[in-house]
């Protein structure tokens, strides 16, 4: 497995450097999902390769340690417990979303409730990006987010521990 | 009158819903639960009372949509089997309460007895055969569990193996019996019903029994039928050679026994013959004689009823006697409903009561003796009539309406099953009349038991019996309550008629049936049936001075070899545990590879299947054709990418290590990847990409796990390995092949580009389209979300299962 000691320099650089910009172009493709290539399942699984390279270029302690803040290294109070309540949450989240569209639908559209997306919202007049579309669906793609996010990174966590 | 629907509806549910709060309720009042458990029993018993006298079908909307509904029927032989439940439900309950004194697992007991008395109301209130056999086997898990009480115990969990085994495999014959009645339903009334009464537009099939038998007869399905069904009430009312269960069923507390293995549950198979017995006996004043349905069943009630009363004599256990005459006396029901005269059914359904009221009473009396003296052993048991005197008391009082002594309650329906035996001996003549011999022979042994376990409370003391307790208010009330019911419908045997076995005759009888008396206190006209009666007392006070005899005498029959149904059960029990064991060697081989090719064997296999079955021919694309659009579409770009990705094939096929073998896959992986860019697919593209990184990286995180080369090739493991591989690709290829052949309408897609963007014209807030430029997201979120909804559970299940099976492996029991 690898430790703090037995990775190079340049593969330390160049994660350092690497992870923040994967990381935004996730956030970046889940929220222009709705309109241009991309998603919650594609963000999620970007989000992952992130933590992984973190994961195997400065180990497992390091990930914990700096970027979770979790100090205790039990089973499930340590990371895997929050990788856990992730999915948890997601899947929650994607669940009350669905939900909350039939409750909607039922009380307010009369029964209509064929789309997620009850709703979308624009926002004009935003500086830099002049208008931003909210649907509501972006929280079903959210909830899908985090499932894939929490899943994966529990079984890279388990797998890895071993 | 009709019966209410919503208290039939309160009586099935409200056991169930008792057994449900009861672990909440054992946590609040301890081991009173045993009245709140009564008390459920006794609202039970007020309801089905309420309904005296009403007869019909209720439907109970359950899915209007679909059809479905709750059918509930009652009649006087729904209504006695409920009585029985609910009314020595509440005794058992109450008795449970000074038995079950500082006993464990007492919330699982209530619980489950709860469970029974719902499942057992269920077989008497159901319409149709669905549902009767669904509450049917619930009246077997719940026994299963009951008698299993003990759970330590080697004894209890044979026993419970035993009696689950043998009840559920006879209910599943019973299932193919009714499968088949309800096929032989189309012929007969033109739709295929499994409603036992009609409601509504469906037919009854016992209201229209001559069609159905007329139909059952000329498609040679009428014996069939009647034995399927017949196996399976006798495997529940423990007829030869199925009554091996129920002795051992002894097992279980007490009041188990008194409630379920005598009372109620072993009731069902009877109760099963009686409900069927005007669908095959033929109506009419001067019927001696039903197909099929006659030579089974007296045959099968007879020989139960003579066997099992010998086994009673050769018993040394009380409860075992009791258990033994159990069996006898469900014999005498069977073979009362067996015979087509009148008094056949009258004999079955007085019966029933009567044997409910002095077995149920004895078996309290049992437990009352082995709580007490502190054996169950009848040699070291007598003269306990100074210590229990109200026991000895409710003893006498059912242990000589069980030995059929006038003017008690088991007299009159014994009376009656000789009466039936004889007009039948006498109609055909000839051999027929071993009928009413084997009746009497059988009577004698049963009187023989009878004083036998009476004697326990009289004679001498013997030195050797310790000091015994007088029992508890809550175990002597039950029984006395039971005593006093024999009492009852000794002195007044018409009214009991009158009032419960009457309108249950009338209900196992075919057509209009009338009800039916009998002599009150004794018959005082000769007739062949009361020197019958009389034979039966006197030969069996003659041979009573013998009874050590005959119980050694059977006793030593009973071991020789292989003429126990035992030992056929346990042989062939043994022979399964040794068969079973063979099959992990193959199936269980703890190998993944094993696992894994059978696993895509069986999908190839069941894909092929489908293929072939279905009749699917497989489009084969035309020549180069096909190839020149990919070249046209795509052009040098995508041949060049086609020939990387199949490079990269054969090199994971060549490659000699993990780290090439990884390296190389991924080369295709990223290959298919830039196919999607090209064939304009971006988010598929996307997605390939990331996963395809992941992949890579997880690899590369096991990789130092395994060893670094593959090592040489055994060609033994290589060529299965090969036609493996060789299947899957071939099945993968034709799905592929098959499915992109199939043109999908195009409705569907111009339904998604049309409803899918945001609307030309539109204000602040949309409700009525996906508002979305990316279709293929819309889908996913919005059109097909459930379907989303469905893989993301999938993908947390993943991560769930390796949690658990990789992380938590070694947190089992025994760390």
């Amino acid at each position: 497995m690898s430790t703090d000691t037995d990775t190079t320099v340049i593969a330390r650089t160049v994660v350092r450097v690497v992870v923040p910009v994967i990381l935004l172009t996730a956030v970046a493709l889940l929220l222009q999902g709705h309109n241009l290539p991309g998603g919650g399942f594609i963000a999620g699984v970007l989000t992952v390769t992130a933590f992984a390279l973190v994961y195997i270029v400065f180990g497992r302690e390091f990930l914990q340690r700096e970027l979770l803040h979790v100090d205790d290294d039990g089973f499930l109070g340590g990371s895997i417990g929050e990788y856990g309540r992730t999915f948890t949450f997601g899947l929650a989240l994607a669940a009350s979303s669905g939900l909350a569209a039939i409750v909607v639908g039922e009380l307010f559209a009369g029964g209509r409730y064929e789309f997620i997306t009850q709703g979308v919202w624009f926002v004009y007049h935003v500086p830099v990006y002049h208008e931003i579309e909210i649907p509501t669906a972006l929280f079903f793609d959210l909830g899908v987010y985090f499932v894939v996010v929490g899943a994966l990174l529990t079984i890279l966590a388990v797998v890895g521990r071993e | 009158m009709q019966p209410e629907p919503a208290v039939l509806l309160a009586v099935l549910a409200l056991p169930f819903v008792g057994a449900a709060v009861t672990p909440l309720v054992y946590r609040v009042l301890g081991e009173r639960t045993a009245y709140f458990a009564a008390a459920v029993a006794t609202a039970c018993l007020a309801l089905v009372l309420s309904q005296h006298g009403t007869h019909g079908t209720v439907s109970v909307e359950w899915i209007p949509q679909l059809g479905v509904n709750l059918v509930l029927y009652l009649d006087g032989l729904a209504f006695l089997v409920a009585l029985l439940a609910s009314g020595v439900g509440i005794l058992v309950f109450t008795y449970s309460g000074g038995y079950m004194h500082g006993e464990p697992g007492q919330a699982k007991y209530y619980t489950t007895l709860l469970v029974f008395m719902g499942a057992m109301l269920g077989v008497a209130l159901a319409a149709d055969l669905v549902a009767l056999f669904v509450f049917w086997e619930l009246t077997s898990v719940s026994s299963f569990v009951l008698i299993g009480h003990y759970q330590r115990e080697t004894s209890s969990l044979y026993a419970s193996r035993k009696s689950m085994l043998i009840t559920v495999s006879g209910g599943l014959f019973m299932l193919v019996g009714f499968l088949v009645l309800a096929s032989a339903s189309t012929d007969a009334l033109g739709t295929s019903t499994f409603a036992l009464f009609g409601y509504g537009d469906v037919p009854g099939l016992v209201e229209n029994a001559d069609a159905v038998r007329s139909t059952l007869t000329e498609q040679g399905l009428l014996l069939p039928v009647v034995a399927l069904v017949g196996l399976g009430a006798a495997t529940k009312s423990a007829q030869v050679p199925f009554h091996i269960w129920l002795p051992n069923a002894m097992e279980a507390p007490t009041p188990v026994s008194a409630f379920l293995h005598s009372a109620t549950m072993v009731k069902a198979g009877v109760y099963l013959v009686g409900r069927f017995r005007p669908l095959f006996v033929p109506g009419g004043e001067d019927v001696y004689f039903a197909e099929a349905w006659l030579p089974v069943f007296v045959v099968l009630g007879l020989l139960t009823m003579t066997v099992a009363a010998m086994l009673a004599v050769s018993a040394t256990d009380i409860k075992e006697l009791l258990a033994y005459s159990t069996a006898s006396h469900l014999g005498l029901i069977v073979a009362g409903f067996g015979f087509a005269v009148s008094y056949g059914g009258e004999a079955g359904a007085f019966h029933i009561l009567n044997h409910a009221s002095f077995k149920a009473a004895l078996f309290l009396v049992a437990g009352i003796v082995a709580h007490e003296a502190g054996t169950r052993n009848i040699a070291e048991l007598s003269g306990l009539r100074d210590d229990l005197p109200i026991t000895t008391i409710i003893a006498t009082v059912a242990c000589l309406s069980m030995a059929g002594i006038p003017p008690f309650n088991g007299f009159f329906s014994k009376e009656l099953l000789f009466e039936a035996a004889w007009e039948t001996g006498a109609h055909f003549g000839g051999l027929w009349f071993l009928v009413p011999a084997i009746a009497v022979f059988g009577s004698i042994f049963t009187f023989l038991y009878s004083i036998r376990f009476l004697s326990l409370f009289y004679g001498d003391r013997p030195e050797g019996l310790g000091e015994v307790h007088s029992p508890p208010l809550a175990m002597l009330a039950p029984a006395a309550v039971l005593g006093l019911a024999v009492v009852a419908i000794s002195l007044r045997p018409n009214l009991a008629i009158e009032l419960v076995a009457g309108d249950a005759y009338a209900a196992v009888a075919p057509g209009e049936a009338h009800s039916f008396t009998v002599p009150w206190p004794i018959p005082l006209e000769p007739s062949p049936y009361a020197l019958m009666s009389l034979a039966t007392i006197l030969f069996g006070a003659a041979a009573y001075p013998f009874y050590d005899r005959l119980h050694g005498a059977i006793a030593r029959a009973r071991t020789v070899p292989y003429t126990s149904p035992n030992a056929y059960y346990d042989g062939g029990l043994a022979a399964l545990e040794r068969t079973s064991a063979l099959v992990p060697g193959y199936v269980q081989t703890r190998m993944f590879r094993t696992y894994a090719a059978s696993t895509m064997l069986a999908v190839c296999a069941l894909a092929l299947g489908g293929y072939l079955v279905a009749g699917v021919t497989v489009p084969v694309p035309e020549g180069l054709s096909s190839l020149t659009v990919l070249g046209l579409v795509g052009g040098v770009p995508l041949a060049v990418v086609l020939l990387v990705a199949l490079f990269g094939a054969a090199a994971v096929g060549i490659a000699d290590s993990h780290v090439a073998g990884v390296l190389t896959l991924s080369i295709l992986g990223f290959m298919v990847a830039i196919f999607y860019v090209l064939a304009s697919a971006p988010d598929l593209a996307l997605t390939q990409l990331v996963i395809e990184t992941l992949v890579l990286l997880i690899f590369l995180l096991v990789l130092d796990k395994l060893p670094a080369w593959y090592g040489s090739l055994d060609v033994r493991e290589a060529v299965p390995d090969a036609v493996v591989a060789g299947v899957v690709g071939v099945t993968v290829t034709l799905t592929v092949l098959v499915t992109t052949s199939a043109q999908p309408s195009q409705n569907i897609a111009s339904f998604f580009v049309e409803r899918a963007p945001v609307p030309e014209e539109h204000g602040p807030v949309l409700v009525d389209s996906g508002g979305g430029g990316n279709i293929v997201n819309v889908i996913l979120v919005d059109f097909r979300a459930f379907d989303t909804l469905g893989e993301i559970t999938v993908v947390a299940m993943a991560a769930l299962a390796v949690l658990t099976l990789v992380g938590m492996r070694n947190r089992g029991e025994d760390v």
